[in-house]
């Protein structure tokens, strides 16, 4: 009789834990663009060199800022894509109209790209160490450093409309991605984060779709 | 008399009563299961691109449990893919009200806020 009740109560339990089990889908999600500027309205995009707060070793990151906007730029933009030197004899000039309005004064209809961008590179350590129990360990207790280099990427971009010399899109990205490769090149690093702020700025620029990961779950 | 059994001292009289509450428990976890087979249907619905349906199903488990954090979560996901980023917002604050500790659901809550970060307009800022 005993056996009976705890074979009934088992399978009692078993049916309660079978309906309450938790589980989760990953999906990849093609998600919209929503451009939330009308830059249709304008006629060209002239991109002007950019601020550099700290210079990089190994390559020239305002170049490589700048043809990398260009070329995803003329992905989307219908109008003309153009390039503009300029010295940063003063480097709080994103507010001022009058310096503006002049950087091209023929072109009314365009609108600059221009920011500032930091890139650093900082090398992080941590201990490794063997957390099995000493009746499982058959070796004496490891204990090792990882490394990894981490990158940064700070930009801060500006879209200032070249007539009035307002500011009219303005948006801060930071960006950080580390490497176990000890190899890593910092030019290899950065072609992966401006990837990353390219997408979120075109996303916002020219509604452009992006892959993204999702949890569907299920009770 | 005492319906005693051997050695054990269970009351034999208690022992159905015992059984027919822990069916009852079960019952009602496996009545939970049914929408359990809705949200799922909704998941193989969003698998197949089927956003539409998979809202439809999602939606019909919040109308029996509009506590389902789940249901919230899959639905905000929907909305996003939609393009409806109010509704998504909604709908992912209600499931992380409901379930705080959830990591995946977390996980699309910030994923979504870095996607769709406010874009500042300098004009903004006098408003």
């Amino acid at each position: 009789m005993i056996k009976k009740i705890s074979f009934a109560f088992l399978v009692v339990l078993a049916l309660h834990f079978s309906c309450t089990s938790f589980d989760y889908q990953k999906i990849n999600v093609e998600l919209p663009g929503i451009a939330t500027l009308d830059i249709d309205q304008f006629q060209e995009i002239v991109i002007s060199d950019f601020l550099v707060e700290k210079e990089t070793k190994d390559f020239d990151i305002n170049q490589e800022l700048i043809d990398s906007f260009s070329t995803e730029l003329s992905k989307h933009f219908l109008g003309k894509i153009s390039t503009k030197e300029m010295s940063w004899e003063e480097k709080d000039i994103f507010h001022k109209e009058d310096f503006w309005k002049s950087f091209v004064p023929d072109q009314e209809e365009a609108l600059i790209l221009t920011g500032s961008v930091q890139y650093s590179e900082e090398i992080r350590k941590a201990i490794l160490e063997d957390h099995s129990s000493i009746s499982e360990r058959h070796y004496p207790t490891k204990k090792g450093l990882a490394q990894r280099k981490f990158y940064t990427l700070i930009l801060n971009l500006y879209l200032i409309k070249a007539k009035t010399g307002e500011v009219f899109y303005t948006r801060d990205f930071k960006e950080s991605k580390g490497y176990k490769n000890p190899k890593q090149t910092a030019i290899f690093a950065f072609f992966d984060l401006i990837e990353t702020v390219k997408g979120k700025f075109l996303q916002n620029v020219v509604g452009k779709k992006k892959l993204a990961q999702r949890y569907l779950i299920s009770e | 008399m005492d319906m005693v059994d051997n050695g054990i001292g269970v009351n034999k009289k208690r022992v159905p009563l015992i059984f027919l509450f822990s069916m009852a428990i079960s019952l009602l976890s496996c009545s939970s299961s049914l929408q359990n087979e809705q949200l799922r249907f909704g998941i193989r619905a969003a698998q197949k691109d089927l956003w539409n349906e998979a809202i439809f199903r999602w939606q019909k488990v919040l109308r029996s449990s509009p506590n389902s954090a789940a249901a919230h979560n899959n639905l905000a996901v929907a909305y996003e893919k939609k393009g409806l980023l109010e509704e998504a917002k909604k709908e992912y604050e209600i499931a992380l009200k409901l379930s705080p500790e959830n990591t995946r659901i977390k996980s699309n809550y910030q994923s979504f806020k870095e996607y769709y970060s406010p874009v500042k307009k300098e004009n903004d800022k006098e408003n």
